[in-house]
């Protein structure tokens, strides 16, 4: 009959697809940073360590949720984040196990999680970037684009993580009615994009003067199109500036076991450390890796004297956030 | 009372707790924390995001009506010039999912964004719903009632209000339900343009603050404004079903010399619509190089296999809750329904981490396997198959049923012999339009597809993450062809009725 060749047929492709299941004794990770990036590596380490990885791509922030609905009873054994934040909501809810000490030892302090409960992988830097012929005179400090002189000329990114941790820092070292008066201002002065990649494209295409973005987005473009070919550069506010935050992509444990602890060592190797710098012009952390060539060294980013731990106060930045009407 | 089929029944039930999975999560979300849900609610902000949220559902929907009504009726009811090429371009927008429309547009117009912008995309988007309804209604309206309308003096305009809007008016209505709650629960496009909904509140709270009681509080009032929306619907909407009347010669109106003028707007509505978002993506991939042949056809195969299967899943729920909603019906039988559509609204990722926290906790045997993203794809999809399935399922005589039962078949017999063979053309539509649907979405694929499994919908997003418009374009151009295969398959039905009315 043919209402039955008809169900056979549909039935083929559910079973073909429920035929490529998981392998149970396979390393589960799931990753916040994307398949083009993170999948030769772990090719890489499978090749090293002859151990089967699988990985599940999504963005930090879904993979955070994702996990905390798991609970107990999660599959994964690694969590792989773009942002200390998405670790951090983890780590709140008692689901990483913490790093043992030869791996968390790697990365100097202040890069990880004071708590051991996750261990940071890469920095990416905040910085400005602005077109020159536009932008005659650089602001010395992040307040200075309170100035009406920048009204319609400034990009940023609300509702992104990292440009929500600036102002998580910005919390700390200036406290929360001073950072609410910036938003506010920044209300008024920018122009609101989705992602820090966008608010490049714009600088890149003169439709703006300036925006605040990771360093990464500008020397991943560089890389692409020259150097020469940037119309846009990246400057630093002054020392100590909470637009100057570096920030970290990190990764926890979940099921310790040995084949987890092995991938985050991978990860913080000279192989893994090599391969974010080269790949994503992000810094490494682990000392005596140096970045690629043309990025200023870490150590001479003014960065502010902030615990990445102290990070993890995200409710109040975004209840700010939302008083100030920028999402 | 005749007793509804077992199968019917128990298919029904199943859909119907399906549905539930969400909403019970969502208020036990709740109930951990009341006092932290009521102060999210009690705040300033969810009264300007309930006036955003009705403000754009209220204009959206009105606007896909007009735009999918004007087409309609000049492509099924004048004489339109190349009215079956306007029919096509009316129902491309659904094959081009609504994140990939509104980046079209912002990669063309950097600064298009916030309210006007969504409504001007999501009314483009949801346009086709309207559209496909309306032509059905419109082909099986009884046109000689028009004429005797005419002759008694009345003009055109007072026609279409007096005579055939009463007739498609619940089909107008059920298209136009939908097209609120899709914009209701829309979020890619949104979040793209940047205009503040529930939805995009809801999708922050999770990002940004983990902040899963605020989100299902937030959740609840969307499931309430669902209710308040089907309350409407079903209030209205008239007599669901009439016989068809065979009505007479069905003629063509002679719009004379406005005809041009017609197709010239609805030329520029489907340019709009379709020609716009395709040049702008034809334009990101001229910049193309070294692009890999084999994985865009691995996606191809994967996300056909997905959405094949998902859309003959949810065709059989449909079809078995129409059968016994619409030929036994009972109050039961009506609060399945009901429910299958109360989830409707509920942006993808909250139903997708209903079904997470439900799989991994109480069903790790199908966690992150495809059952798990299937019955997440039934949950967010069988309203959309419900409607074109329903109406061919109740349009068929009780007579010619009765026929048969007296000719000696079996209750289910006469069911799957007379009455599904003349339906089949609507559970065909159904299982088209779940299936398209199933190939667009994005977030719920992502929280619960199988470890490994990719989709042209996940790689288009992987590629846009980075905003790589260049990668992302060869898969969105992909995933624009293959959804157009069913949508072209939905259009072919009425141009076909186009075609016999003329």
């Amino acid at each position: 009959m043919k209402l039955r060749g008809a169900l056979a047929l549909t039935l083929l492709p559910i079973l073909l697809l429920s035929g490529c299941s998981a392998e149970d004794n396979a390393l589960l990770v799931y990753s916040g940073r994307s398949e083009a990036l993170l999948g030769p590596l772990v090719e890489k380490f499978e090749q090293e360590s002859g151990l089967d990885v699988e990985v599940r791509y999504a963005g930090s922030a879904e993979l955070a949720a994702q996990l905390l609905e798991e609970g107990e009873n999660s599959p994964a054994d690694v969590f792989l984040a773009q942002d200390a934040g998405a670790l951090g909501a983890a780590a709140k809810a008692g689901l990483l196990t913490g790093i043992p000490d030869e791996i968390y030892s790697l990365v100097p302090s202040g890069y990880s999680a004071a708590d051991q409960s996750w261990v940071g992988v890469s920095g990416r830097a905040r910085v400005l970037v602005y077109d020159p012929g536009k932008v005659s005179e650089l602001p010395v400090s992040i307040f200075d684009l309170e100035d009406a002189s920048w009204q319609g000329r400034i990009g940023i990114a609300p509702t992104n993580a990292s440009f929500q941790a600036f102002v998580t820092a910005m919390r700390i070292l200036h406290g929360d009615a001073r950072t609410l008066a910036w938003l506010e201002a920044m209300k008024v002065n920018a122009v609101i994009y989705e992602k820090n990649g966008a608010i490049l494209e714009a600088v890149e295409a003169g439709q703006l003067d300036a925006g605040l973005i990771n360093h990464y987005y500008w020397y991943a473009r560089a890389k692409d199109v020259g150097q020469a070919q940037m119309n846009s550069r990246l400057a630093q506010f002054q020392a100590a500036d909470a637009g100057n935050l570096v920030n970290v992509a990190g990764v926890g444990i979940l099921n310790s076991t040995d084949a987890a602890e092995q991938f985050v060592s991978f990860l913080l190797s000279e192989t893994g450390q090599q391969y974010f710098a080269q790949e994503t012009r992000e810094y490494p952390l682990v000392e005596g890796i140096s970045p690629a060539d043309e990025l200023t060294p870490l150590a001479d980013i003014p960065t502010p004297a902030i615990d990445l731990s102290d990070l993890d106060t995200l409710a109040e930045t975004l209840e700010l956030i939302r008083q100030a009407g920028l999402i | 009372m005749k007793r509804p089929p077992i199968a019917a029944v128990a298919l029904g039930l199943l859909a119907a707790l399906a549905s539930l999975i969400p909403i019970g999560y969502l208020l036990l979300r709740l109930f951990e924390g009341f006092e932290a849900a009521l102060a999210e609610l009690a705040r300033a902000r969810t009264l300007e995001l309930l006036l955003n949220t009705i403000g754009l559902t209220v204009s959206v929907s009105l606007t896909a009506l007009a735009i999918g009504a004007v087409q309609a009726w000049l492509t099924v009811r004048t004489n339109l010039p190349l009215a079956p090429v306007f029919a096509v371009l009316a129902t491309l927008p659904l094959a081009i999912p609504s994140y990939v429309l509104a980046l079209g547009y912002l990669s063309v117009f950097p600064s298009f964004s916030g309210f006007w912008a969504a409504w001007f995309t999501l009314s483009l988007a949801t346009s086709p719903y309207v559209f496909l309804a309306l032509s059905a209604a419109l082909i099986s309206s009884n046109f000689a009632a028009e004429e005797v309308a005419r002759s008694l003096g009345k003009n055109r305009w007072q026609v279409i209000q007096s005579v055939t809007w009463p007739q498609v008016r619940p089909a107008a209505f059920a298209s136009v339900l939908l097209v609120a709650l899709y914009t209701l629960s829309e979020f890619g496009a949104i979040a793209i343009l940047r205009f503040d909904t529930f939805t995009r509140a809801i999708y922050n709270a999770y990002r940004g603050s983990f902040d899963r009681t605020s989100a299902a509080a937030l959740a609840l009032v969307l499931v309430a404004l669902t209710l308040v929306v089907i309350y409407f619907e079903r209030r209205y909407r008239g007599d669901r079903w009439q016989a068809p009347t065979a009505a007479g010669r069905k003629r063509r109106i002679d719009l004379g010399r406005a005809r041009i003028l017609a197709a010239f707007g609805l030329g520029i509505i489907g340019l709009f619509g379709a020609g716009v978002p395709l040049v702008s993506l034809i334009g990101w991939s001229v910049n193309q190089t070294g692009f890999d042949l084999l994985r865009l056809g691995e996606l191809v195969a994967s996300s056909l296999a997905v959405a094949i299967a998902a859309g003959v899943v949810i065709g059989i729920f449909a079809l078995a809750i129409s059968v016994w909603n619409l030929r036994y019906s009972s109050r039961l039988s009506g609060a399945v329904d009901l429910t299958a559509w109360a989830a409707h609204a509920l942006p993808a990722v909250v139903v997708a981490l209903a079904l997470v926290y439900f799989g991994a906790n109480l069903v790790p045997g199908i966690y992150q396997s495809i059952w798990l993203l299937l019955l997440g794809y039934l949950i967010l999809f069988l309203p959309n198959a419900l409607g074109l399935v329903g109406t061919p399922i109740a349009l068929v005589p009780r007579s010619i049923e009765e026929v048969a039962r007296s000719q000696g078949l079996s209750k289910n017999a006469a069911l799957t012999k007379v009455v599904l063979p003349i339906a089949l053309p609507g559970i065909l539509a159904g299982v088209a339009l779940a299936s398209l649907t199933v190939l667009k979405e994005l977030p719920a694929t992502l929280l619960l597809r199988p470890n490994e499994l990719d989709t042209l919908a996940t790689e288009l997003w992987q590629a846009t993450e980075v905003l790589a418009y260049s990668q992302a374009a060869p898969y969105a151009l992909a995933l624009i062809i293959i959804a157009g295969v069913p949508a072209l398959a939905l259009n072919a039905q009425a141009r076909k009725l186009i075609s016999e009315v003329s």
